[in-house]
């Protein structure tokens, strides 16, 4: 046995029915299976996501969306991912050829190595790190690195320049996105993402967005606020300003090359929802309100639908916002969070200390 | 686990190391930097040392590199200007011949005489946890709460001194005025 498999076992059915088969190579097995898996998750969630995206603008725009390939459109994913497959990928006169191929590994990586630890389930989950939030915070550290290494390689001075602000912007908002899920971690008294979710146990009322008195909610939209920007999605989105930038850090890039940001930047959506999820709408448990009959069906719903469900409905806020803020400018953005959001955030923190102090934090 | 993985893990590290000294090009040599630090964590995560493997990536990679990274983009010439590729590829080829003499004659060593060391140096006891370290680092007997206010007064002054550098000067921007 390894130090991995002592450190973080897998203990559900399919985990222990590989254990009690075979005993002497079930670590290795049982994480092939796990890697597998998430693979199977990452790249199906990706296609998901960018045909939700392409739908949800379209009917926010009274339009259909994408009609023509399968019913509804269903099978446009399919068709973007082959197009992207045969597309050439063209490096630029004078590009390091080294860091341009390198950089686009390093957000998708990040996305893979976040996604092991999220809690889909009670027992759902590859690792359960005890410091996993700290863990979420310095790998999302890989995807600035990404970005700002594949604006520099494009031998383009508009990539540099999206690059760079998209890194500023990125490593700005982590500072309050720490402080929030400090506060988190604060409250529930642990840095693991499994007992996160299993301090917010009982009605929907136990779950942090409620528990702590009208606090919970203001760091919750703070949370999304400060978690669209960390995504550089609109009104955020001033990295790649087309009017400006052309396309900002992925200018030159074509191909799987540039399907890699593109898969990263969605899946990254569903990450940072599904840690709102698990922070403040009680991860997998159901939404139970205390009257036994109707505790009893909510009850009977497996709880990753319960998970996926709340996630896809907070994607589904961060679509709407795309089309009901206008873009903010640099200058606006860096002084929201330098001057409204880090102070703010300050104070939450210390509020938040002294209802704990004074019992009132559940 | 045997010891032939920290030691894949540890040659691997040397080498990085090696390459973030000795390439020629800056932004290379902060690749390399990268996987060391990536490497090192992996070393510590296999000697069940979670927080440090955390905070290594954390603060190294997530917050050091990525400064390192913003400078070495705002420089120009990155030192390719092919003066040091004038050494010549014999001199490469000896020196490679050396370090994997060197790599390969331990490698040899370490696999024939098995030290035990992944035994020696994971500790018997459980891995101390996240919780533990918070408790102790604040707690009042026994604790070590007077170091960590000193070190935040200190990073304090350091943010002060940041701001005080950072901030337009009032008097000269009345007189341009």
């Amino acid at each position: 046995m390894s130090a991995a498999e002592t450190l973080y076992p897998l203990h559900n059915g399919i985990g222990n029915m590989v254990r009690d088969f075979f005993p002497e190579s079930a670590f290795y097995i049982n994480a092939v299976l796990g890697l597998t898996a998430l693979i199977i998750l990452v790249s199906s969630l990706a296609s998901i996501l960018i045909y939700l995206e392409r739908k949800v603008s379209g009917h926010f725009q009274v339009r259909l969306g994408p009609m023509r390939v399968g019913y509804h459109g269903i099978l446009q994913p399919i068709a973007d991912g082959l197009k992207l497959i045969l597309k050439e990928i063209l490096k630029p006169k004078g590009a390091d050829a080294l860091t341009f191929y390198l950089a686009p590994m390093f957000p998708l990586t990040a996305t893979f190595l976040i996604m092991a630890i999220l809690p889909y389930d009670h027992h759902l989950q590859l690792a359960d790190p005890a410091g996993g939030v700290l863990y979420v915070l310095g790998i999302s550290g890989l995807t600035v690195l990404g970005l700002l290494l594949a604006g520099w390689s494009s031998n383009n001075k508009l990539s540099l320049l999206g690059a760079i602000r998209a890194a500023a912007q990125m490593i700005s908002f982590e500072i309050s996105l720490a402080l929030i899920i400090l506060m988190i971690v604060m409250v529930s008294g642990t840095a693991s993402l499994r007992e996160i979710v299993l301090s917010q146990q009982g009605l929907i009322f136990d779950w942090w967005i409620f528990k702590l008195p009208f606090l919970g909610i203001l760091a919750f939209i703070m949370y999304l606020v400060v978690s669209t920007a960390e995504l550089n999605r609109t009104p955020f989105d001033l990295a790649e300003a087309e009017s400006e930038l052309t396309a900002g850090f992925h200018t030159e890039y074509s191909g799987m090359s540039f399907a890699m940001f593109f898969f990263a930047e969605f899946v990254n959506m569903f990450i940072s929802a599904a840690l709102a999820t698990t922070f403040f709408l009680g991860g997998f448990h159901a939404p139970l309100i205390g009257i036994s009959f109707v505790d009893h069906i909510l009850n009977s719903i497996p709880g990753f639908i319960w998970f996926f469900g709340k996630t896809f409905f907070i994607i589904f806020i961060y679509m709407w916002f795309r089309w009901t803020f206008p873009r903010l400018r640099i200058d606006q953005l860096m002084s929201l969070e330098w001057k409204m959001m880090l102070p703010v955030n300050l104070i939450l923190l210390m509020m938040v200390g002294v209802f704990m102090v004074l019992g009132w934090a559940g | 686990m045997s010891d032939i993985f920290i030691y894949m893990l540890v040659a691997t590290l040397v080498m990085l190391s090696c390459f973030a000294v000795g390439l020629p090009n800056i932004l290379h040599s902060a690749l390399a930097l990268i996987g060391s630090f990536m490497i090192t964590a992996a070393l510590y995560i296999s000697l069940q040392i979670e927080l440090l493997a955390l905070a290594q990536i954390m603060v190294y990679i997530g917050g050091i590199v990525v400064f390192m990274l913003l400078i070495i983009l705002l420089t120009t010439g990155l030192g390719v200007d092919d003066k040091r590729r004038k050494i010549s590829f014999g001199k490469w080829m000896s020196s490679g011949f050396i370090i994997g003499l060197f790599l390969t004659s331990l490698l040899y060593f370490f696999s024939e005489n098995d030290t035990g060391l992944a035994d020696i140096i994971t500790p018997k006891a459980l891995p101390i946890t996240i919780d533990q370290i918070g408790i102790r680092l604040l707690s009042t007997e026994n604790g070590f709460i007077v170091p960590f206010e000193v070190i935040s007064l200190l990073l304090l002054a350091a943010l002060v001194g940041a701001v005080v550098l950072a901030r337009k000067d009032v008097h000269i921007k009345k007189e341009e005025s």
